[in-house]
């Protein structure tokens, strides 16, 4: 294997590869539920085809193989010749995962291992349909589905095809006719410029008519492998996409240039079509002329289908259920052959590629890197605290039109804002879209039945936080499966259904999104938590005695803390929720639980909609500015030392009826003499999950939204501190870290 | 053996290089100026809590964070009062922006490879690890700083300490 290959092409085989590996684990759990459905096979079919394309392109023969034997399992199956039974979806899933492990690696540029030989043998095994030979007839002239005895061989499918139309024909003529067609096709798509004169047998080749020494021609190409014939349809499409566009036009990916090639490899073309394709890649130009002499002799059997695609080149489209998304295609092809001068090969290959995303694809995209964007995001940034500067001089100089002026840059730089955001967005779909396969198989190995319900799939977030969220949820979903559902015989004596549900769901609440995983099962009990966490040394028991059952729930996310006996490969090492919290603070977010003891849990992830810009409160300590960030903030009250005790050293208040430790910011963050009037000032109340905390502060500037910058590499890790960010006079403000403050301060004050 | 010399003398004297050189106490250190950004005046540099004692804290270059960093603490040398002269040094190295905190900022002097002469003993055992080279010009001793040095190695060590 090499990696010599075009870096580019290999990123874009990766991203490209990626994305559909990433649908293909979806769609394979969508279709056991749904074995029948159509699309759903010609979907899968075409993802395991398109990355069998780019990777045969990269020569990454390893995964070739095993999509290859994939692929072929589908495409029997799409073809009927093959129901879905749980084993063969687990030697799928398994394959799968095969695919997955290789494209990592390809991703790490290590080198390839082949695939388990039994694995490869088994898909084998399965890509064999029963009845060969008749089938195909049958299915060919009924429908577009084309049972073919060996799906792999594609030259050899429309053979078969060619065949069942014209039944009574001789195959042989046909068939090379076809070939040698389709030679000729090839190579003026290659732009060999050979394609006219390449031989005595094909100097016709331009025009679509069956050639009239076919017989001679048949020897020579009928030694093209199916190898062979996949390469070059390969090399045609760049990205091995002639996955069938027929079946389902209006997907995506068929972003390929040459529609004919692109027909030809789809088993499931009718000959019309073809024929039809054909004569447009030939070049219309030619197309009239030639057409007329092959009317005048309908009584041979090839030209035969020519005639009749001439006059309905509209019904053929429609048979196969191939709408627009051609219509475009054929111009573009067309153009090809008109340049047939551009004779190297690679050129054209290239030619191919560019035009790839614009031929049939409705929509208009462009693929940007995030660091583009992250840039751009922060220069938007940077526009936002001019403008906040620029707010706060227009304040004090009181012009009208400058003022005028100010608020009309407000509202750009707000759309900007916006608009650049909306730019980073994506659907959490991303992360979504794993847990069917995460669920399915858990509960299969754990011999649940569980349903997975999702909701809110489109909720856009930013995609920073699309990645940061993924690790969490699935920790939080593969809890609920393994702690939460309880065992179906169990449910059943529980008088609950025996499929146990999950219910993942997302939705956006104000500059908040929420993320919400229920189950119903069995529910924590408060109690047991509470010995547990007396048992592990978390708590004693009379703080235990006191704690509300919400405060309870929460001790799953004390380190060490495991309400498992029995450690699993799944969960019970009692790292999880805690780290699963930290992230999810590290975001800015919250998490909250509840739970009803045999009834479900319901845990509630609260995160920012972006990572970018953070709402603070600007507090001032000294003369120095801070920020807090504003999502921890509870409320603000008078300082008033009269309220305040000393409760084992530790400087308390009450609020709300409950007490707090109160800590003055100021000794901690300001350098120098320390003259804190301690009877002033405001004590601004944090929440950190379910503790609170007092911060006095000498004074409070109020709220702000903030682009957060990083410190730089000498700074980085300096404790409490989250970033920096210039303030909107000019200035700069530390914004806090609150957990890692008191991390670092607050034992300190202790001892 | 003597041409050799001569050659590579010749090869070296090619090499003039341009350094601004800035005083501290009563020495005169010089920087690269392929290094240097850009020299700023004296504004408010906003402490961080928490950080090593050799940082200042951090100012604002129009937009982006900056650390600034106090060579004094750093070469071992008294602190000192702000005055008019004081000045920020901008300073790029390994994709690090960083300022450094001088007494003033001289000019932009041109030497030789053949006019530096390798260290020798100047300053405490700690400054001299920053030292590439000193050269005699003039009468004076002008010591030129190396500015990787400056901010790598001992920098993770502290901070990894702390």
């Amino acid at each position: 294997m090499s990696f010599d290959v075009d870096e580019d092409i290999l990123q874009d085989f990766l991203v490209e590869a990626g994305e559909i590996l990433e649908q293909l684990q979806e769609q394979l759990v969508e279709l056991e539920n749904n074995p029948e459905d159509k699309d759903l096979l010609n979907a899968i079919f075409r993802g395991y085809h398109t990355v069998k394309g780019g990777a045969g392109f990269l020569s990454l023969t390893e995964l070739v193989e095993i999509c290859h034997g994939a692929e072929n399992v589908f495409d029997v199956m799409r073809n009927g010749q093959r129901s879905l039974t749980p084993e063969l979806m687990d030697t799928i899933l398994q394959a799968t995962d095969v695919v997955v492990d290789m494209f990592e690696k390809v991703k790490m540029r290590e080198p390839l291992e082949a695939a388990d030989a039994t694995l490869v043998e088994t898909l084998h095994k399965l890509s064999n349909p029963e009845t060969p030979g008749e089938n195909i007839f049958g299915d060919t002239q009924e429908e577009a589905p084309v049972a073919e005895p060996e799906p792999v061989v594609e030259e050899e499918t429309f053979e078969l095809e060619e065949d069942t139309a014209a039944t009574e024909d001789p195959a042989e003529l046909i068939e090379d006719i076809t070939e040698d067609e389709f030679e000729a096709l090839l190579d003026e798509l290659h732009g060999t410029g050979g394609a006219p004169g390449a031989s005595a047998t094909k100097a016709p080749a331009p025009a679509p008519t069956p050639t009239p020494a076919p017989t001679a021609s048949s020897g020579g190409e009928e030694d093209i492998t199916d190898d062979e014939f996949e390469a070059l349809l390969d090399e045609l499409h760049g990205k091995g996409q002639f996955g069938g566009e027929a079946a389902a036009p209006a997907t995506p990916p068929p972003a390929s240039p040459a529609p004919a090639a692109e027909s030809a490899g789809d088993e499931e073309i009718s000959d019309d079509e073809f024929e039809a394709l054909l004569d447009q890649l030939h070049g219309q130009g030619k197309g009239p002329g030639v057409g007329a002499p092959k009317e005048d002799k309908p009584a041979e059997k090839p030209r035969v289908k020519v005639e009749n695609t001439k006059p309905e080149p509209a019904k053929a489209e429609a048979t196969a259920a191939k709408p627009a998304a051609k219509a475009p295609a054929p111009a573009k092809a067309e153009s090809k052959p008109a340049t047939p001068a551009k004779a190297a090969e690679p050129a054209a290959k290239k030619e191919e590629k560019k035009a790839a995303p614009t031929a049939p694809q409705p929509e208009t995209t462009v693929r940007v890197d995030t660091r583009r964007l992250d840039q751009i995001m922060n220069m938007v940034g940077e526009l936002v605290l001019v403008r906040n500067r620029l707010i706060s001089l227009g304040i004090s100089i009181n012009d009208e039109s400058m003022s005028k002026a100010i608020a009309n840059l407000d509202v750009v730089t707000g759309d900007l804002q916006g608009a650049v955001m909306q730019t980073r967005m994506q659907p959490i779909k991303k992360v979504f879209g794993r847990f069917p396969r995460v669920v399915r198989d858990l509960a299969r190995s754990l011999k649940k039945e569980i349903t997975l319900e999702l909701e809110g799939e489109e909720t856009d977030l930013d995609k920073n936080l699309v990645e940061a969220l993924a690790d969490p949820l699935v920790h939080l979903v593969r809890n609920s499966v393994d702690h939460g559902i309880e065992m179906p015989d169990d449910r059943q004596a529980a008088g609950k259904p025996r499929m146990g549900k999950v219910k993942l769901s997302a939705s956006q609440e104000g500059d908040h999104i929420l993320l919400v995983i229920e189950d119903d099962g069995k529910g924590m009990d408060p109690d047991k938590l509470k010995d547990i966490a007396i048992s592990r040394g978390v708590l004693d028991a009379d703080a235990a005695a006191r704690m509300s059952d919400v405060e309870a729930f929460n001790l799953i996310f004390a380190p060490g803390f495991s309400t498992k006996t029995e450690i699993s490969d799944i969960s019970g090492r009692g790292v999880g929720m805690d780290v699963v919290k930290t992230k999810i603070n590290q975001l800015n977010g919250t998490v909250n639980i509840d739970s009803q003891l045999g009834r479900g849990t319901r845990l509630e992830i609260k995160v920012p909609l972006t990572l970018a810009i953070l709402p603070t409160l600007m507090i001032v300590l000294g003369k120095q500015t801070f920020a807090l960030p504003l999502g921890a903030v509870s409320e603000i009250i008078n300082m008033d030392i009269k309220k305040t005790n000393t409760v084992d050293g530790q400087l308390t208040m009450i609020v709300r009826s409950k007490a707090i430790p109160l800590f003055f910011l100021g000794e901690w963050l300001i350098r120098g003499p320390k003259n804190i009037e301690r009877d002033k000032g405001h004590v601004v109340v944090v929440q950190m999950g379910t503790k609170q905390v007092g911060f006095v502060v000498d004074a409070l500037i109020g709220q702000e939204e903030v682009v957060i910058k990083p410190l730089d590499a000498l700074l980085q890790g300096t404790p409490g501190m989250a970033g920096a960010t210039i303030t909107s006079d000019g200035g700069i403000a530390l914004i806090l870290d609150i957990p890692s403050l008191l991390k670092r301060y607050a034992r300190k004050a202790i001892k | 053996m003597s041409d050799d010399r001569n050659n590579n003398a010749g090869n070296v004297d090619d090499q003039v290089l341009q350094w601004v050189t800035y005083r501290l106490g009563d020495e005169t250190y010089g920087i690269n100026v392929m290094q240097v950004q850009e020299v700023l005046r004296y504004s408010e540099i906003a402490p961080v809590p928490g950080a090593p004692d050799y940082v200042l804290g951090i100012i604002n270059l129009r937009g982006n964070v900056v650390t600034v960093i106090d060579t004094r603490a750093r070469f071992g040398l008294p602190p000192e009062e702000v005055t008019d002269n004081t000045r920020v040094v901008i300073i790029e190295s390994d994709e690090q922006v960083v300022g450094i905190l001088v007494d003033s900022v001289a000019e932009v002097v041109y030497l030789k490879s053949s006019e530096i002469d390798s260290a020798p003993n100047v300053g405490t055992e700690e400054s001299a690890k920053f030292i590439q080279g000193v050269s005699n010009r003039d009468g004076e001793l002008l010591i030129l700083v190396d500015l990787n040095k400056l901010l790598s190695d001992e920098e993770w060590d502290e901070l990894s300490s702390l």
